[in-house]
């Protein structure tokens, strides 16, 4: 059970990071 | 002790994000770079991260018992490879996207005309799949666990390093001091987490060594080895902990590998007992160890362990995940504790049940229920046959069972059945452990 949280837990960190990358991405977007 | 678990490990989720956000977002800070479109800043941010995660998972692998302890060694190592995948799949989208929207950027992929930062670039994408593709795949690519782990620190380190490179060599993002100076820090600190690992704690085992003080033969197959500090205290562990344990050569060689305790926890004198079973790799020479060889143990680790308040303890053994159920059994008759053991154990054979004879012995000073499962029982066998199977497992547990206590070690699809049985049956997550010895 704890590799199942470990799970969710990988896929919480990759949809985190994929989010972030967008809002960098239209902060640079948005600085111009 | 589970809530201050939980909270370090919030903490430590927490610090992890930290680490693979802030300094891409620190990108931002300062005088920043000409914008360009969105797409090719996402990838680039895809880069960076992906890039971070990489580095970050030095730290995952650097034992650091005080980020290990909430979670347990088999766990953290189990999210070291699954968050690889994410890391390769942020890592190959940064080119994707970018010869997608650029396409002009396709003629990088002849390393012979590109520059040395697109070389950099591609050294680290191909490192960084070899080492994902032989990390899934070592046991079908029938690759040997020693060339492997070697090889395995080659590429992650090289991966790491040519990233590096090549997001300095862009100098897009980094032309400011300061942020070339943040990230070159990044990556020496990840790669100083592997030097921790492999020098400063071989350093500090080197002047704590241990000897064989007795090989001992047991049923199926299986040594003990009993060994003894020499010159110093040695360590105290928790029941169910393990240690990384260098047989041969000195503790700098890349050849520890990851066993139970098998004695109990409450011996004064330092001495440990781990118990190995020939699997046909190098355990098949554990039984040829002379006594008083010189060895070192890294440890303890793991967060498999009693200790949380229980009105029983419930522990399902399949072959050698005997191990560590034998230092919890051990520990509590030496501790003389009163509460009801209940032991499921797997076995080949009625021949090959490891410790058969002492768990008889133990019953004696400890209400132990031992309920053997053989796969292959002798002619007569009334016992439970086959494998330990949840239908199995419900025959023998007395209600209310949310307010037991499990430990799980064996087979992978054993230790599937009973955690789903044990889902189904209301027991919460924090009331049962599960350790999968397998995990490197």
């Amino acid at each position: 059970m704890r590799r199942l949280f470990a799970d969710r837990l990988v896929l919480a960190t990759g949809v985190i990071v994929i989010l972030l990358s967008i809002l960098f991405a239209l902060s640079r977007v948005g600085v111009s | 002790m589970q809530l201050r678990y939980a909270v370090r490990g919030a903490i430590w989720v927490v610090l992890y994000l930290l680490f693979i956000l802030a300094p891409l977002f620190a990108l931002l800070a300062g005088s920043i770079p000409p914008t360009r479109d969105f797409w090719t800043e996402f990838s680039v941010a895809m880069g960076y991260a992906g890039l971070a995660i990489m580095g970050l998972q030095f730290g995952l692998t650097a034992r650091f018992r005080y980020v290990t302890d909430p979670w347990g060694e088999d766990v953290i190592y189990h999210f070291h490879r699954q968050i690889s995948l994410i890391a390769v799949g942020l890592v190959v989208a940064h080119p994707l996207i970018l010869f997608v929207v650029r396409p002009e950027l396709l003629a990088l992929l002849n390393s012979i005309q590109a520059p040395w930062r697109a070389r950099f670039a591609a050294v680290s994408i191909y490192s960084l799949i070899a080492l994902v593709v032989m990390a899934l795949w070592r046991t079908k690519l029938n690759i040997n666990y020693e060339l492997w782990h070697l090889t395995h620190i080659v590429l992650a380190v090289v991966a790491v390093a040519a990233g590096l490179l090549h997001m300095i060599g862009w100098g897009f993002y980094l032309d400011d001091p300061w942020k070339r100076s943040l990230w070159i820090g990044l990556t020496v600190f990840w790669i100083g987490l592997l030097l921790y690992v492999r020098i400063v704690k071989p350093l500090f085992m080197l002047r704590r060594p241990y000897h064989v003080s007795e090989v001992r033969k047991e049923r199926g197959d299986t040594v003990t080895l009993v060994m003894q500090p020499d010159g110093h205290a040695g360590f105290r562990f928790r029941p169910g902990q393990f240690g990384w344990l260098t047989l041969w050569g000195s503790p700098f060689k890349i050849t520890g590998h990851p066993f139970s305790f098998s004695s109990s926890a409450e011996a004064v004198d330092g001495r440990v007992e781990m118990t190995i079973r020939n699997l046909g790799d190098f355990t098949s020479a554990v039984d040829k160890v002379p006594a008083g060889q010189r060895v070192y143990i890294d440890g303890p680790y793991g967060a498999f362990t009693i200790g949380n308040p229980a009105d029983m303890h419930v522990l399902i053994a399949g072959g050698v995940g005997i191990t560590p159920m034998t230092s919890m059994i051990r520990t509590l008759a030496d501790r003389g504790d009163p509460r009801p053991v209940i032991l499921l154990y797997g076995s080949k054979d009625w021949e090959s049940i490891t410790f058969r004879e002492e768990l008889e012995t133990l019953k004696a000073r400890l209400n132990l229920t031992v309920v053997h499962v053989l796969a292959d029982p002798p002619p007569g066998w009334t016992g439970e046959r086959g494998f330990i199977t949840a239908e199995v497992f419900k025959r023998h547990l007395p209600p209310p069972y949310a307010d037991h206590e499990y430990f799980i070690c064996g087979p992978n699809v054993m230790m599937d059945a009973i955690e789903a049985a044990l889902g189904q049956m209301k027991v919460p997550m924090s009331k049962y452990h599960s350790e999968r010895y397998s995990f490197v």
